[in-house]
């Protein structure tokens, strides 16, 4: 049994909504253990170029959740690990946090010295799988903790031994061990988070089979500096700029055959996405194909703006079918309802807006709990268990952050009335 | 567009959530339908604005629509539809209620539209009608031919045959004309209309005698067969009956035609299509979670009753030799029946759609952008 005072608040998950939910709560003086079953933090949120509607890069607000990390030492972060047994106790949870083996510990500066002379490489997670990456790298730029990690199963023996001898730091260990740990926590909040709806379902659009159709987190990772094109937009199949763009909104979304709700998310996504195209390719031309456009609140004035630029089309109408023409080009088939009347469009790079699916529907996490329909959290008070963010519902950053901090409120609330109580 | 409504909206939206296209309300206007339909013309796509129109129960526009008619219920935009609306579904209780609200006599279209409780009044008053008629004439009694056995024109004389049908169809050809008319005055408005009639009726029958639309259906691309063999075998059932009358009246033939008699042949090559056709339409209805798309009481009706005339046609061709003549007789009064049935109301049930699907096409053919 570890020594975790019985108010200890477990927080699953270090995406922005996990890590804002931490901190907040260790800033009023609670202690916290946050896990994430991904080697670095910052989830779905630092795969992102650019936040809509302010435009900026997820990883300056991410680097002062960090430092503020980094300066609390009420917050206990442990990636690389899960939550592999839950048990209801009378103050709370008994939960076992298992850690997967360590081959390159924290003694890693980073250097980069192991990369060089490793010659297996494997599609990069980080980048959506769009290119190749070595099998012993950083995550990603801004990651953090700032260790490497080894995919252990990629590598020969010879790049193995390579990796060993190349390290100056003594930090790989090729015989580290799965580590488990148990702790008594006062409540739980759960902050998984999400995944994008597999294109692979949507034949009809010929995602996963015509190297032009890409989902929108892909495109985040085309914009994106450190992304599988350095930061440009272009087509995969030929590696040249688009001349024209089309989005495709709602593919799999508000659709009983694939997500029956809206993720709320998608058009806006969608319209900071033609602002990477138009202002990277001013020529190019964008065409967003959408059944209603769902900008609430603040985010129309991103409709307005994005609406108003040049070479930028808004055409309502679903898009039935997505088929490639012998010349290289995408054929679009939808009705243009305003116009009444039927069109093949054409583009040179689709980009699907696929919704949020949340983790918590894959039902991996060992705590009972309460989901709707779709997957989705709802919060247990009687179990201590509180969802925050898209575990919770479909939302934005900005909302994440917002409900994050009112889950950490709830599960303090709760940890207090145990101590009360007990 | 008329002032006079056919029918008030709220009486539509009802009659259409009561026979199978209560789906409509589930409809938000995406479109995926109309563009996944391989038979809407690009410049009056359907069916994403006729969901539209009959969520607003606008019986009117609906009547005057000739897209709800080049439907063939396809249901590809079904499959696809992400509210699980089924427009398929929708667009052929639609289809139903412009064939009642059409009618002329509108009674009579009433009478058949609400055929899932009429339905035993439709099929009985033709058979107390023909049972109290030979009970009139020969007291039901069956009289064999000594050489021949038993002869149907000695149970039930041609001359009635002739009156009854005659009658009968001249009637409900009257009444589909009308319609017709009413129809094809309804659906000009807008596209101007270029070209000649005739020569469109004829590419239109042409497209027809080859199923042509049946063949970009992708969801239930199966239903062509079906159809295409009870079209060509009610079409050799109907030859065959015109050169009964001219083995008889030019040729100068004595009834029955002996078995091999190339006219009988014409009649059997019909009758062969039809059993074909007729288990194969009956099957796709009875398949588990049929893309067919869901069977109302007018759709089984008429399928029930062109079944019917089938079975019976060849039972009772088979039964003069096998059967005891007095079953035979029963038969042919059943066969009798169904085939008074399907005639009288030809423009009042789903039988109708041959008149105005055909409208539509030719319609459609005439206002296409040369």
């Amino acid at each position: 049994m570890n020594a975790s005072t019985p108010q200890t608040l477990l927080v699953v998950g270090a995406g922005i909504s996990g890590v804002t939910a931490a901190l907040e709560a260790a800033e009023a003086g609670q202690e916290v253990i946050l896990v994430e079953s991904e080697a670095s933090v910052g989830g779905r949120v630092i795969r992102n170029h650019h936040y809509f509607p302010k435009m900026c890069p997820p990883t300056c607000g991410m680097e002062i959740n960090i430092q503020r990390l980094e300066h609390n030492p009420r917050v206990k972060v442990m990636t690389s690990t899960r939550v592999t047994q839950a048990t209801r106790t009378d103050s709370g949870w008994q939960v076992r946090l298992t850690q997967a083996a360590r081959t390159i510990n924290e003694r890693c500066t980073a250097c980069g010295e192991c990369s060089k002379v490793c010659k297996a490489t494997v599609p990069d997670p980080h980048n959506a799988n769009m290119n190749e990456v070595s099998a012993v790298r950083l995550p990603h730029p801004a990651a953090w903790p700032a260790h490497f990690i080894l995919d252990r199963d990629a590598c020969s023996e010879e790049d193995l031994r390579a990796i060993v001898s190349a390290c100056k730091y003594n930090a790989v260990d090729l015989d580290a061990t799965e580590k488990e740990d148990t702790v008594a926590v006062s409540a739980v909040i759960i902050a998984t988070g999400w995944h994008p709806y597999p294109v692979e379902n949507l034949d009809q659009f010929g995602a996963g089979k015509i190297a032009d159709v890409i989902a929108n987190v892909q495109m985040e990772r085309l914009a994106a500096e450190s992304g599988p094109t350095a930061g440009k937009i272009l087509r995969p199949s030929n590696g040249e700029a688009p001349k024209s763009v089309a989005f495709v909104q709602c593919a799999g979304s508000r659709d009983v055959n694939h997500l029956p709700y809206c993720s709320g998310i998608c058009c806006l996504a969608s319209l900071k996405q033609a602002i990477y195209v138009k202002e990277q390719l001013p020529e190019c031309e964008v065409t967003m194909y959408y059944i209603d456009r769902r900008a609430p609140g603040r985010n129309e004035d991103l409709l307005t703006r994005v609406a108003g630029m040049e070479g930028v089309k808004l055409t309502k109408g679903k898009v039935g079918k997505v088929e490639a023409e012998s010349d290289g080009s995408l054929s679009l088939r939808l009705e243009d309802v305003e116009a009444g009347r039927l069109l093949t469009a054409s583009a040179d790079l689709v980009v699907l807006a696929t919704g949020m699916v949340p983790h918590l529907k894959d039902g991996k996490l060992p705590f009972e709990l309460k989901l709707d329909d779709d997957g989705f959290g709802l919060d247990d008070p009687d179990a201590k268990i509180f969802i925050a963010g898209v575990s919770r519902r479909p939302e934005d950053v900005a909302s994440s952050v917002r409900d994050a901090t009112g889950a950490a409120a709830k599960a303090m609330v709760a940890s207090l009335s145990q101590q009360r109580s007990a | 567009m008329a002032s006079q409504p056919l029918i008030s909206s709220a009486d539509f939206r009802k009659e259409l959530q009561k026979r199978g296209g209560d789906t409509v309300s589930r409809c938000y206007q995406c479109a995926t339908c109309s563009s996944v339909c391989q038979l809407a013309p690009d410049d009056a796509p359907f069916p994403r604005q006729q969901m539209l129109h009959a969520q607003w129960g606008l019986a009117d526009r609906l009547a005057a629509d000739p897209a709800v008619w080049l439907c063939h219920q396809c249901n590809d935009c079904t499959e696809r539809c992400p509210r699980d609306a089924k427009p398929g579904d929708v667009m052929q209780t639609v289809r139903s209620l412009a064939v009642e609200n059409l009618a002329t006599p509108r009674f009579m279209g009433r009478l058949v539209g609400k055929a899932s409780m009429t339905w035993p009044l439709l099929l009985g008053l033709p058979f107390v009608f023909w049972v109290l008629v030979l009970y009139a004439i020969n007291g039901l009694q069956v009289t064999l031919d000594p050489e021949k056995g038993l002869v149907y024109d000695q149970f039930v004389p041609h001359w009635l045959i002739y009156i009854v049908f005659f009658s009968t169809t001249g009637a409900a050809g009257l009444a589909a004309m009308l319609s017709g008319l009413k129809f094809w005055k309804l659906i000009d408005n807008g596209k101007r209309r270029a070209g000649s009639f005739i020569s469109s009726t004829i590419s239109v029958l042409w497209e027809i005698a080859i199923h042509k639309r049946f063949d970009k259906c992708g969801a239930t691309a199966g239903r062509k067969w079906g159809h295409f063999m009870l079209v060509w075998g009610f079409v050799g059932a109907a030859a065959a009956s015109g050169l009964i009358i001219v083995a008889m009246y030019i040729m100068h033939e004595e009834l029955p035609l002996p078995i091999m008699h190339p006219f009988k042949w014409v009649g059997n090559i019909g009758a062969v299509l039809l059993v074909f056709g007729g288990v194969m339409v009956l099957g796709n209805r009875l398949q588990e979670n049929s893309q067919a798309g869901k069977a109302t009481a007018f759709d089984n009706y008429f399928l029930g009753v062109v079944l019917t005339v089938i079975a019976t046609g060849v039972l009772i061709e088979i039964g003069r030799f096998l059967f005891d003549p007095g079953l035979a007789c029963w038969l042919y009064i059943i066969h009798l029946t169904a085939v008074l049935s399907l005639f009288a109301t030809f423009p009042y049930s789903k039988f109708a759609h041959i008149l105005y699907r055909t409208l539509a096409m030719v319609h459609e053919r005439m206002t296409a952008k040369q």
